[in-house]
C-alpha cells in the first residue's frame, strides 16, 4: 500500500485480517459475522418499531421501505465496488443525477422508449465512472482528490445543460413500474436491487473477473505481479460504479415520476452518506481486498429501516441525519472491537 | 557567482509553492483588467476581498489537516453548526454579539476537538470519522433550525461584515490577515507547526522521534474546527442572516485551494501562502464568470477543472523532483 492510499484507508488490515483468515470457520465467528450482526439488529429494531408503532407493519409502510430501500442498496453497491478496490467514488451522487437527467431528456426531449432511454443513461453513468478511472489510473492520483474534481464538474455540466430545471415528461409505463405493487406488499424496484446483488456476488465469487479485481484490491503489486493488469480492474470497477450510481438514479426517476437536478443534493453530496454506510456496515474494508455483497444489501436494509422507523416515531425529521452519522460512528467503533476482539480470542 | 545566486534563487523560486499561483494571480488579474476595467472598481474590489476572507478561512480549516495527511469532510458542517449557533444566541437568547462569536468559536474548535479525538484514539480514518461527523453537526443544525434561518442579526455584526474602513478594505480583511500570519508563523517558526508536518510527512518516523502523533493530531482537529467557525461567524456578518445551509457549498473549495497552492494530500507539505493564493485565484475565476455575465452554472465546472489541472501540475513536479534527485545519487 503506498502512503496515498493509506491516506484513505487509514488503517492496515495485515496483521488482523491474516489471523482472521487463518482462524477459518467457528462458531463464534459466525455469530460475530456482520452479516449476523446486522439480520439480528433488523430484527431488533423491527420489533422495536412495531411495539412502538403498529402503523410500522402496516403493507403500505412496508412496501415504502422496500422501495426506498431498494435505491439505498443501489448507492451502496455503488460506493462499494470501488471500495474494493481500496479506492472510493465520491462522485456516485452527481452521476447517479446525471444519469438520471440523462435518461430524462431521452424520453421527454427525445421522445425515446423507456427501456432505451434506460439503457442510454446507464451508458452516461457507466462512461461517467470510466472517465474516472481512467483519470486515477493514467494520473497516479488517490481516487480521492480526482473523484472530489469530477464530482463538482459532472454535476456543473449537468446543470449547466439542463439549466436546472426538471424533466417531467416520463413515461407513464417506466413511472408505472417505480409504483408498481406486487402481492400488495413488494416493489418490483427491490427485485432489480436483488437481481443486481445476486449478479454482484456471482461476479465477486465465481468469475475470474472478480477475483482479479480483489486481488488488486488486497495488493496492487502483488497483483500485477502476477499477471493482473490492475489499470483495467480499477477502470472497470469505476465504469461498474457509474453503471450503479446511474441505476439508483434512474430508480428513482422511477418511483418519483420525474427527473430532478437536486434529487441528491448539491454537487449529488447527500449520497455519501448511505454510499458508505452500507459497505461500512456490512464489513466491506475500506482498505480493499474483501467484499460482501448480502452486509452491503443488509447494511442499507437496515440503515433505510431506522430511518423510515425514527420518522415513523417521529423523533423530527431533521434529527434522522444526525441518527444516521451517530449509527456509522457506532459501526465502525464496533467493527473495530469485533476484529480486535477475534484476533485476541486466536493469539490466546 | 552573482549568476549562481540568480540561478538558486529562480530556482527557489520555481519550487516555491505560493510564486506560481501568485504568477498566475497577476496574469489574470491583468488581462481581466485590460479585457474589463470595471474589475479594479473599488466596489468589485470590495466583493472581491470580502470572498477571499471568508473563503481563506475555510481553505485554511482544510489545509491544516491536510498537513498531517489526513482530510476533514465536516469543515462546511462545522462552519454552518458555528453559523446557526452564533446568530441563534443573538437573536432567542440576546447574548451580545462578541460574547456570542466567542461561544460560537467555542462550538467549533469543540466539534474539531471531538473529531481528533475520535480520530486519534480509536485508528479509524479521518475520512470515515469527518463523514460520520459531518451528518451528525449538519443533523444538529437542522434540528435545531428546522431548515429555518435566523433573521435577527445585530446591525453591528452587519456593519462589520460588509462595511469598509480604508477604500475599498472590508473589515472582515482584519480578522482574515490576522489568521494567515498566525499560521505561517506557526507552521514555519512554532514546534507544534514543525510537528504537524513532521506527522504529515511521515508519521512513524515523528513518533519515533518523541513526536506525540495523536496529539498532534487532536490539535490539528481543534484548529481546524476553530478555523472553519471563524468562516462561518463571518459568513453570518457577510449574509446578514443565520442561514441553515452555510457550509453546504465548501467541500470542493476547501480542497482546491489547498491543493492549487500546491499542497500535498498524503500530508507533510502545505503552503499558507499558495493556499491563499489559490483562494484568490478561484475568487477572480468566479467573479470574471459574473463579470462577463458568463453561465454561473460553470462555476463548479471552473472548480473541478482548476482541482484537476493542480494536482497534475503537484504530481508532475513530485516526479521531477524525484527523477533528478536520482541523477544526483547515481
Amino acid at each position: 500500500m503506498t502512503s496515498d492510499e493509506r491516506l484513505v484507508a487509514g488503517e492496515s488490515p495485515s496483521a488482523d485480517e491474516d489471523t482472521l483468515r487463518a482462524a477459518g470457520f467457528s462458531p463464534v465467528r459466525l455469530l460475530l459475522s456482520n452479516e449476523f450482526g446486522l439480520i439480528v439488529l433488523i430484527v431488533l429494531f423491527a420489533a422495536i418499531f412495531a411495539s412502538v408503532s403498529p402503523a410500522f407493519l402496516s403493507k403500505f409502510s412496508l412496501y415504502a421501505l422496500g422501495r426506498t430501500a431498494a435505491v439505498n442498496i443501489m448507492i451502496g453497491f455503488s460506493m462499494m465496488v470501488v471500495i474494493v478496490t481500496g479506492g472510493l467514488n465520491l462522485a456516485v451522487g452527481a452521476i447517479g443525477v446525471a444519469a438520471a437527467m440523462a435518461g430524462g431528456a431521452l424520453m421527454q426531449a427525445l421522445g425515446w422508449p423507456w427501456p432505451l432511454a434506460v439503457a442510454g443513461g446507464l451508458a452516461v453513468g457507466a462512461a461517467l465512472g470510466a472517465l474516472n478511472g481512467v483519470l486515477i489510473v493514467r494520473s497516479g492520483l488517490h481516487s480521492f482528490i480526482i473523484t472530489l474534481a469530477t464530482m463538482s464538474i459532472f454535476f456543473g455540466v449537468m446543470i449547466f445543460l439542463t439549466r436546472a430545471e426538471s424533466y417531467r415528461g416520463i413515461s407513464a409505463a417506466y413511472a408505472g413500474f417505480g409504483r408498481a405493487k406486487l402481492f400488495d406488499i413488494l416493489s418490483p424496484l427491490l427485485l432489480v436491487s436483488v437481481g443486481v446483488a445476486l449478479a454482484l456476488s456471482v461476479l465477486f465469487r465465481l468469475t475470474a473477473l472478480g477475483r482479479e479485481v480483489l486481488a488488486t484490491g488486497a495488493n496492487e503489486r502483488a497483483a500485477e505481479l502476477s499477471g493482473i493488469r490492475s489499470d483495467r480492474m480499477i477502470t472497470f470497477c469505476h465504469a461498474l460504479s457509474g453503471a450503479l450510481a446511474a441505476a439508483a438514479g434512474l430508480m428513482l426517476v422511477s418511483r418519483t415520476g420525474a427527473a430532478i437536478p437536486s434529487m441528491a443534493g448539491q454537487l449529488g453530496q447527500d449520497w455519501l452518506l448511505p454510499a458508505f454506510l452500507g459497505p461500512v456496515l456490512g464489513g466491506t474494508l475500506l482498505s480493499g481486498g474483501r467484499v460482501s455483497v448480502l452486509g452491503t444489501f443488509l447494511g442499507a436494509f437496515l440503515v433505510t429501516m431506522l430511518t423510515t422507523g425514527l420518522l415513523l416515531m417521529q423523533v423530527g425529521a431533521f434529527w434522522v441525519q444526525t441518527w444516521l452519522g451517530l449509527l456509522l460512528l457506532f459501526a465502525v467503533l464496533v467493527d473495530r472491537a469485533r476484529r480486535s476482539y477475534l484476533v485476541r480470542r486466536k493469539l490466546a | 557567482m552573482n549568476g549562481a545566486r540568480a540561478g538558486g534563487l529562480r530556482e527557489g523560486l520555481r519550487e516555491n509553492d505560493w510564486f506560481g499561483p501568485l504568477l498566475v494571480t497577476l496574469a489574470a488579474v491583468a488581462i481581466v483588467t485590460a479585457l474589463n476595467p470595471a474589475f479594479l472598481s473599488p466596489f468589485n474590489v470590495q466583493i472581491l476581498l470580502l470572498a477571499i476572507s471568508v473563503n481563506a478561512m475555510v481553505a485554511f480549516s482544510q489545509m491544516i489537516i491536510i498537513a498531517i495527511g489526513q482530510m476533514n469532510l465536516s469543515v462546511g458542517a462545522i462552519g454552518g453548526l458555528a453559523a446557526i449557533a452564533f446568530a441563534g444566541m443573538m437573536e432567542v437568547w440576546g447574548v451580545p454579539w462578541p460574547l456570542a462569536a466567542v461561544l460560537a468559536l467555542g462550538i467549533g474548535l469543540l466539534a474539531g476537538l471531538a473529531n481528533g479525538l475520535l480520530v486519534a484514539t480509536t485508528g479509524i480514518s479521518a475520512f470515515i470519522i469527518t463523514l460520520a461527523t459531518l451528518s451528525i453537526f449538519k443533523g444538529v443544525n437542522l434540528g435545531i433550525t428546522e431548515a429555518q434561518p435566523f433573521y435577527e442579526i445585530p446591525a453591528a455584526v452587519k456593519s462589520l461584515g460588509n462595511d469598509t474602513f480604508l477604500g475599498p478594505l472590508p473589515w472582515l480583511v482584519l480578522p482574515c490577515a490576522a489568521v494567515v500570519l498566525g499560521l505561517w508563523y506557526t507552521l514555519d517558526r512554532l514546534s507544534i507547526g514543525r510537528a504537524i508536518l513532521a506527522v504529515g510527512g511521515n508519521a512513524h518516523a515523528a513518533e519515533l522521534s518523541g513526536i506525540s502523533v495523536g496529539r498532534v493530531t487532536v490539535a490539528a482537529h481543534a484548529l481546524s474546527g476553530l478555523l472553519a467557525a471563524l468562516a462561518g461567524i463571518m459568513l453570518v456578518g457577510r449574509l446578514q442572516l443565520g442561514q441553515p445551509t452555510i457550509g453546504d457549498d465548501w467541500l470542493i473549495l476547501s480542497f482546491a485551494a489547498p491543493v492549487i497552492g500546491g499542497a500535498v494530500l498524503s500530508g507533510g507539505r502545505v503552503s499558507v501562502g499558495g493556499t491563499f493564493f489559490g483562494v484568490v485565484l478561484v475568487a477572480i475565476f468566479t467573479q470574471v464568470l459574473v463579470l462577463f455575465s458568463i453561465d454561473p452554472f460553470l462555476v463548479q465546472i471552473v472548480l473541478g477543472v482548476l482541482i484537476l489541472w493542480a494536482v497534475g501540475i503537484n504530481r508532475y513536479r513530485e516526479v521531477r523532483s524525484r527523477r533528478r534527485a536520482g541523477t544526483v545519487v547515481t
